[in-house]
């Protein structure tokens, strides 16, 4: 990673709802190839921060780049996965169907998906090891598959930026490391992916580039560097004292 | 039959078919109340439209009305935004009170018009064949018809252009959002159909049946598919079975179409409530049934593989051992036997080799939760199937 393209850079974002700020004057530069990890306590604004970069949230002030230009230029570069929690699995609707919604946007409006969609979502299946399940109905699914779910359908649009909004919460702990392996292996190819993460334990194992978040950015940079008890303690407020493994 | 009933049943299955649609995505949206708020709401918008046209079948009614039905679902957001109230409650505050102003304009104004209060809630679907549509003088049948078959055009032209981008912004607004379908536009283009398909329905069959029209066909075919375009067709088709099945009971009862058509569709969903392969009542029942059996069966059979001494294993120990009822450990005993999972000699319960290898696969299933090690145990049972 010597000298590297900027991703996604973000600069002065606020963003409120009902006028009391959750996100202060947000200045962030994510660089092309990192697996980055975004932690903060409760209310930190994680979840506001993502939403807001990829257009859901409309900031009262900031803005938002994604290779120098504005999200809305870029969309085809960038796959988001919600948290699992935030769709009503009861849809009546399949694994593969599900999957194939992750091709919509390359199509546009109206244009329907074909057979070539389909073999994309049918290769995502395959990586996240979900192709024995792709005719069942999406309730029919443990929280781990449908995480895994979540994770083709990011996968098949073939994006070269991945948000992803909790995707450990829930799961166990081989879904776990199924979707780090491809995380992983996601960066290995080049690519950036942004991940709102809870377990403090596993930031040094699992990525290399952290942000710490509490309504303003306290810190962000390389996991070796910055990761350590006094940014802890700035950004959950409590004395951290526990020794992470490095 | 003569040519009037074929005229009402073919406008009541239009109508039907027209609320069927935008019916089955308020149902996944979770937006069912919305219906029956903009069945109520678009009267002053048909009364103000009424006022300007002086005709009830003017395009200009349809539009000012849908106008009103789309302003409505704005207010009840608006209010609901505040986060003074819920949705519900914003529901219930602004359709009572766009009604009431419809209501108190057709008592002050149109008193001598075709225009009252009981054909608002009930339809007058009986006088449709009445009022014929002519042009230059030659007949081409009911207006009613002509104003459905129209709206039913629109919507089903919409629903194969925009299937897509419907299903994946009613399953995940957010992925729509960030993939450049804008949810908003989608939400208020499907009010709008909602809006434009209740005026149409409505001087046919009434703001009432309007709702039923559009909640029950989709909310009964809910209960038997899991495959988004079969719950459409399925909502089509008991809509339109409500709607024949019913004319022809008002015509036996001689009562209300309307209310004939909307005891079909309620008649309809209890049959399913209860009768539906997987989610219904009775499935349900049995499958907990058969659930409490098999979980029954693997207890006792996990028991005789962890105990090797015989005096654990004997038929009248395991009875007070394992604390069952006499009933429930025949029960479970006969179908051991019969699965050949076990053998019992002299009284002592030993498990065969299929058992025991049973045993081991279900425990190491229920320990991982791989599905793959049980795929096949699942035809046989029910415990297994998640």
């Amino acid at each position: 990673m010597s000298k590297s393209k900027i991703a996604v850079q973000v600069d002065d974002l606020t963003v409120a709802y009902n006028y009391k700020p959750v996100l202060w004057d947000i200045d962030l530069e994510i660089p092309e190839g990192v697996l980055m990890a975004i932690v903060g306590p409760n209310g930190a604004g994680k979840s506001t921060l993502i939403k807001s970069i990829l257009g859901i949230l409309k900031p009262i002030a900031g803005s938002v780049s994604i290779y120098g230009q504005p999200y809305e230029k870029q969309r085809d570069l960038v796959a988001y996965v919600p948290q699992k929690g935030s769709v009503d699995w009861d849809f009546p609707t399949t694994a593969l169907d599900v999957v194939m919604m992750g091709t919509y946007g390359s199509l546009g409006w109206i244009k329907r998906p074909g057979q070539k969609e389909k073999k994309a979502a049918l290769e995502a299946l395959e990586k996240v090891g979900m192709l024995p399940f792709k005719n069942r109905q999406i309730s029919q699914l443990s929280g781990g598959q449908q995480q895994r779910i979540f994770l083709a359908r990011a996968l098949v649009q073939d994006a070269s930026i991945y948000f992803m909004d909790e995707p450990f919460q829930g799961v166990d702990a081989t879904t776990e490391i199924a979707i780090i392996n491809i995380l992983k292996a996601l960066r290995k190819a080049n690519k950036t992916v942004i991940v709102v993460h809870h377990d403090l334990q596993t930031v040094p194992e699992y990525f290399d580039w952290v942000t710490f978040l509490n309504v303003k950015k306290i810190a962000t940079g390389p996991v070796k560097d910055i990761f350590n008890d006094d940014n802890l303690t700035k950004t959950y407020g409590i004395n951290y004292k526990v020794s992470i493994q490095k | 039959m003569s040519s009037a009933q074929i005229e009402i049943q073919l406008i009541a299955s239009l109508v039907a078919i027209a609320c069927a649609i935008p019916g089955t995505f308020l149902v996944l949206r979770k937006m069912a109340m919305i219906s029956d708020a903009i069945s109520h709401s678009i009267l002053p918008g048909l009364v103000v439209g009424f006022f300007i046209t002086e005709n009830l079948n003017s395009p200009l009614l349809i539009v000012l009305a849908a106008l009103t039905g789309v302003i409505t679902v704005v207010l009840v957001e608006q209010i609901q935004k505040t986060g003074l109230v819920k949705e519900d409650t914003a529901i219930g505050l602004v359709f009572p009170a766009l009604f009431s102003i419809g209501v108190i304009l057709i008592a002050k104004n149109a008193n001598d018009v075709h225009l009252d209060v009981d054909a608002v809630l009930l339809g007058e679907l009986a006088f449709t064949p009445f009022d014929r549509l002519l042009i230059s003088g030659v007949d081409i049948g009911p207006k009613s018809l002509w104003i459905i078959g129209f709206i039913l055009l629109i919507t089903v032209a919409l629903l194969f252009a925009f299937f897509k981008e419907l299903k994946l912004s009613t399953f995940d607004a957010g992925l729509a959002a960030t993939l450049g379908f804008s949810p908003a536009v989608i939400h208020y283009g499907l009010m709008t159909v909602s809006s434009i398909t209740t005026v149409g329905a409505f001087e046919a069959v009434g703001a009432i049946l309007v709702v039923a029209l559009m909640i029950a066909p989709a909310a009964t075919a809910y209960l038997l598919t899991t495959d988004l375009k079969k719950m459409l067709l399925l909502s089509i088709i008991f809509g339109v079975f409500s709607a024949i099945s019913g004319y022809w009971l008002a015509h036996w009862l001689d009562a209300s179409i309307a209310g004939s058509i909307t005891t079909m569709l309620g008649v309809l969903f209890f049959v399913v409530y209860l009768f539906a392969p997987s989610k219904g009542v009775i499935a349900v029942m049995y499958r907990e049934k058969q659930q409490k059996i098999e979980v029954s069966l693997l207890t006792f059979l996990l028991h005789l593989k962890n105990h090797t001494e015989e005096s654990e294993r004997h038929v009248n120990h395991l009875n007070e051992h394992i604390n069952w009822q006499k009933v429930r450990s025949k029960t479970v005993l006969e179908l051991a036997q019969k699965n050949n999972m076990i053998a019992i000699n002299n009284h002592i319960v030993s498990l065969t080799k299929k058992g025991d290898e049973f045993t081991t696969l279900a425990i190491d299933y229920i320990m991982t939760n791989e599905d793959a090690q049980i795929e096949d145990m699942k035809d046989d049972f029910f415990l297994f199937r998640g």
